[in-house]
């Protein structure tokens, strides 16, 4: 069984995410900040009528991003637990097919990143860190248990 | 009851359908157990349904089904060739009478006794039952066309699918705005929002649940409380049909089953109470619901003993919430409104059915985080009463839009109490500490910046523009923002858990354009702001303390008109004050109008050929149901009227002249304004109006200025309230109206001392106005 995986460019590497759970990917148009909410939600967007939380994924991987403009960013667009989420990415362009099951990363890919991992997978493009949607909604490590 | 049994016919069909294939494997291998277990909860589940309505033979047979397949689960019996036909028959014969019912036929009554008997076990051999051949694929064609059952979600889809074709519309709209001519698709397009707006209504409609559903549950809840309690209580439903979404049914459901507890337990007295009281030994408590507009009013009424208001101050003083000079100087009310502290409760001892776990101020605060409020009344001895207002339904929310550092939100209207402006002059403000109030009313409001609340920037310091916010029971603060956009009607969606964790926010909704726009949890972020929570009451009585030496006279804003004029209005007509450029007016005259916003309105206070300074103060003023506009150079400050009032004479839109401060002031007239300028509400709500006499005059000359006067004129048999009489017209035709005016052809007093002269206009209008007023009394 080869499960199909669309390769995002973040925090200037390479991972891939379940296609399966992928809804779309879009270019944000206006973001709405949100005040007082946790540093890697960036704000709200909307896909068409609904609400869309933009997630800052570079934030979650704890890497320091240009705040400045939102706009004309690439989002892949989530659905978890019944809410839809912008997962903010450099870029996503790719479907592979993987060749083989998830397996434990091995090798600590560094803190931010094993965080957001589930894991590592071999793919038509080379081995991904294959990353945990929920733990990116979730947000960075500090929050939860180290 | 209809929708209950609609709704029992359309489980039982759902349940039978599903129960088909299920038959036939349990028939090839009576011995499976899963396959029995469903068929015993089949009948089961009929059994225990039909005991809420009258289908003796339904139940005798489900009942006879249910013990049969239990000795079977227990082993007790084998399930042999008889016994799964008997089962069979009864489950086609529950089919048949499911069809009867729904079509309203009386159950057809042939003998189920050897069905039944067989089993019980104790036919013999050679009793048969009949079969009824064909009847469950009777059972399901019959009805499957007129009722289907979907699942939320799907509504939910087409209902999020619905308002994207509004926002796409409006898109379409603001790009037509902008070609700005002649496009040729403006008739298709507004047809195509017409179509919208149908459908949009329709699927609101599909959401809406009669709150009957949720009423029938209460008898029950009632008669098993007063029977634990020892007490007789008849409960009375009014208005079931009454109809509410049905996410909201469900969100007043707990609040409301707590009210009846309360009711039930401590309200409602024991029968021997109530006898000494001098009441009927069974207490009445009546739950109703009314439709008002877009709110659902729910009243819960008992005729109990009225909540002690002594017991719940001495509590309160107990508690140290209150100190007994507090309560002394709170009115009767104020002291029923102490139900609502936190840790309050009348009851003398903790008991299984209202317990202690949450109290009156957890049931309004859950009522007021959908937006609705609660209310309550109560007279010692004769009862108490709870009022509940909800909006009609949780998806669309009247909202107010504010900005604040940059950023727009929107604040649900329900809690906008005011808007205040100190461009409007006579707002006081004091520093205590860090936090500033300002007088409103008689009363110091905390005031609470919005951008600062949120964490956006540090609080302006000269912020000047207010929304004074109301919760629940007149808990008021002023919360400061940079500007006030607009009323909308916006569709609230609920926010991922990330973003409601602040708990500032209570969800999400998108502009015209598309921008999503927050909607604010006004009381979180006022009382994480440090609003004190009994600011009325503490300041009520300081109010009451320092002792009104003065009567209050009318509240009135003061400004400069075009002219050059000193006048005041009622302040409690002046919804907002706006500056606005010149250009906004159009057709400057007596028939001005203003672009305010998206709004036109028409102008007053524009004399004909008057030179508009560059920019005015424009001053909404508002009936509660229409707008109109008054134009000045300036608006100057709040005062309080004390002087007399004198009338001059040949100013129709002026009550009079009065001294204010020394200095004279003209006092508008808002009733005349909005008598002469305000668009004329159409419906059953004007006074209607007859004109008996030669036709073509009466409806020419004078039909016009009754009009414009508000009066709808009638033809033919209807009846109306005021009617013209035209010189020598026949007496009779009076009958049909409640207030006759006569009219004559001749000037001078000669002839009918009652009648008028047709081109007196002063004395017509005179008389039109007296009828009026006489029929308004």
């Amino acid at each position: 069984m080869s499960e199909m995986l669309l390769v995002v460019m973040l925090a200037g590497r390479r991972a891939a995410l379940p296609a399966v759970s992928v809804n779309s990917v879009i270019e944000l148009g206006e973001v709405t900040p949100v005040p007082c909410a946790a540093a890697h939600v960036a704000g709200l967007a909307a896909l068409r009528s609904r609400p869309l939380t933009v997630i800052d994924c570079a934030a979650v991987l704890g890497v320091a991003t240009d705040k400045a403009d939102w706009r004309r960013q690439r989002a892949v667009v989530v659905e978890h637990e019944g809410h839809l989420y912008g997962l903010m990415v450099e870029g996503a362009d790719d479907i592979v097919a993987a060749l083989e099951e998830p397996r434990p990363l091995g090798a600590d890919p560094g803190p931010g990143w094993q965080h957001a991992a589930l894991g590592r997978v071999e793919t038509e493009a080379g081995a991904l860190l294959l990353l945990d949607i929920a733990a990116l909604v979730a947000g960075p490590a500090e929050s939860k248990a180290a | 009851m209809d929708d209950l049994l609609a709704e029992f016919v359309a489980e039982t069909r759902e349940m039978l359908a599903a129960l088909a294939g299920e038959i036939v494997a349990w028939e090839a291998d009576p011995s499976d157990r899963a396959r029995l277990d469903t068929i015993f909860r089949f009948v089961h589940t009929v059994k225990g349904n039909c005991g809420f309505f009258d289908f003796p033979r339904l139940e005798a047979l489900s009942h006879a089904a249910e013990d049969a397949l239990a000795d079977v689960r227990a082993d007790r019996r084998v399930p042999d060739r008889r016994l799964v036909d008997a089962v069979l028959a009864v489950i086609d014969r529950i089919g048949v009478m499911i069809v009867e019912i729904e079509r309203g036929e009386a159950l057809s009554d042939n003998g189920d006794e050897d069905l039944i008997a067989v089993l019980e076990g104790r036919a013999d051999d050679g009793l048969s039952f009949a079969q009824i051949p064909g009847a469950m694929p009777t059972a399901a064609s019959a009805a499957e066309q007129r009722t289907i059952r979907l699942p939320v979600e799907l509504i939910d889809q087409v209902m999020s699918g619905v308002s994207e074709m509004v926002l796409a519309r409006n898109d379409i709209a603001r790009r037509m705005q902008a070609m700005d001519g002649d496009s040729g698709i403006e008739a298709p397009f507004s047809r195509l929002s017409a179509l919208i707006a149908e459908v949009r209504d329709a699927i609101t409609r599909t959401r809406m649940r009669r709150i009957e559903g949720l009423f029938a549950t209460f008898p029950r809840l009632v008669r098993d409380l007063s029977a634990e309690l020892g007490k007789q209580i008849f409960i009375e439903l009014e208005n079931g049909e009454v109809e509410l979404d049905r996410e909201m049914i469900e969100l007043i459901r707990d609040p409301m089953l707590h009210i009846i507890r309360n009711a039930v337990d401590h309200g409602i007295e024991t029968p021997t109470d109530r006898l000494a009281a001098g009441k009927r030994e069974a207490g009445m408590l009546t739950i109703s619901a009314r439709q008002s507009g877009n709110t659902i009013h729910i009243g819960v009424m008992d005729d109990g003993r009225g909540i002690d208001c002594d017991r719940l101050a001495e509590k309160a003083v107990a508690a140290g919430i209150h100190t007994a000079e507090e309560i002394v100087a709170m009115s009767r009310q104020e002291r029923i409104e102490l139900i609502f502290e936190p840790g309050l409760s009348t009851a003398e001892a903790i008991s299984a059915i209202s317990g202690r776990g949450v109290g009156m101020d957890v049931v309004r605060t859950n009522i007021e985080k959908f937006g609705g409020t609660l209310e309550i009344e109560s007279t010692p001895g004769e009862g108490t009463r709870f009022l509940i207002c909800v909006p009609l339904t949780l998806s669309i929310l009247p909202s107010l839009t504010v900005e604040a550092s940059g950023q727009t939100f929107a604040i649900p209207r329900s809690y906008v109490e005011e808007i205040v402006s100190e461009a409007g002059g006579g707002l006081e403000f004091a520093q205590v500490g860090e936090l500033r109030y300002v007088t409103f009313r008689e009363r110091r409001l905390a005031c609470v910046s919005l951008g600062g609340a949120l964490g956006l920037e540090p609080a302006p310091v000269d912020a000047s523009l207010f929304v004074i916010l109301r919760l629940g029971w007149g808990d008021l603060y002023a919360l400061a923002v940079d500007r006030i956009f607009d009323h909308h009607e916006l569709v609230i969606k609920p926010l991922s858990p990330g973003i409601m964790q602040s708990g500032l926010f209570v969800g999400c909704t998108q502009l015209d354009d598309g921008t999503p726009v927050l909607v604010l949890d006004v009381a979180a972020i006022g009382y994480a702001a440090g609003i004190p929570r009994e600011l009325h009451r503490s300041s009520a009585v300081a109010a009451r303390g320092a002792a009104p030496t003065e009567r209050e006279g009318l509240r009135v804003v003061l400004f400069r008109d075009l002219t050059g004029e000193r006048r005041a209005i009622a302040m409690s007509a002046v919804e907002q004050v706006e500056h606005a450029p010149a250009m906004a007016v159009r057709n400057p005259g007596p028939n001005a109008q203003i672009v305010l916003g998206e709004d036109i309105l028409p102008l007053l206070g524009v004399p004909e050929g008057i030179e508009l300074p560059a920019r005015l103060s424009v001053m909404r003023l508002g009936d509660g149901m229409q707008q109109i506009a008054y134009a000045s150079q300036k608006v100057l400050e709040i005062a309080s009227l004390n002087g007399v009032v004198k009338r001059v004479n040949g100013q129709p839109t002026m009550v009079g002249v009065t001294l204010v401060d020394g200095e004279t002031a003209e006092l508008v007239d808002c009733h005349a304004l909005f008598a002469s300028h305000a668009e004329q509400a159409p419906g059953a709500r004007s006074l209607t109006c007859r004109l008996a006499g030669e036709d073509g005059w009466m409806r020419t000359f004078i039909g016009p200025i009754i009009e414009a006067a508000g009066y709808r004129v009638v033809d033919g048999d209807e009846p109306a309230d005021v009617v013209f009489l035209d010189h020598g017209e026949a007496f009779e035709t009076e009958g049909v109206a409640r207030k006759a005016i006569r009219l004559r052809s001749a000037p001078g007093k000669s002839g009918d001392a009652d009648s008028i002269y047709r081109y007196d206009r002063n004395a017509l209008m005179a008389a039109l106005l007296r009828a009026g007023e006489e029929l308004a009394a």
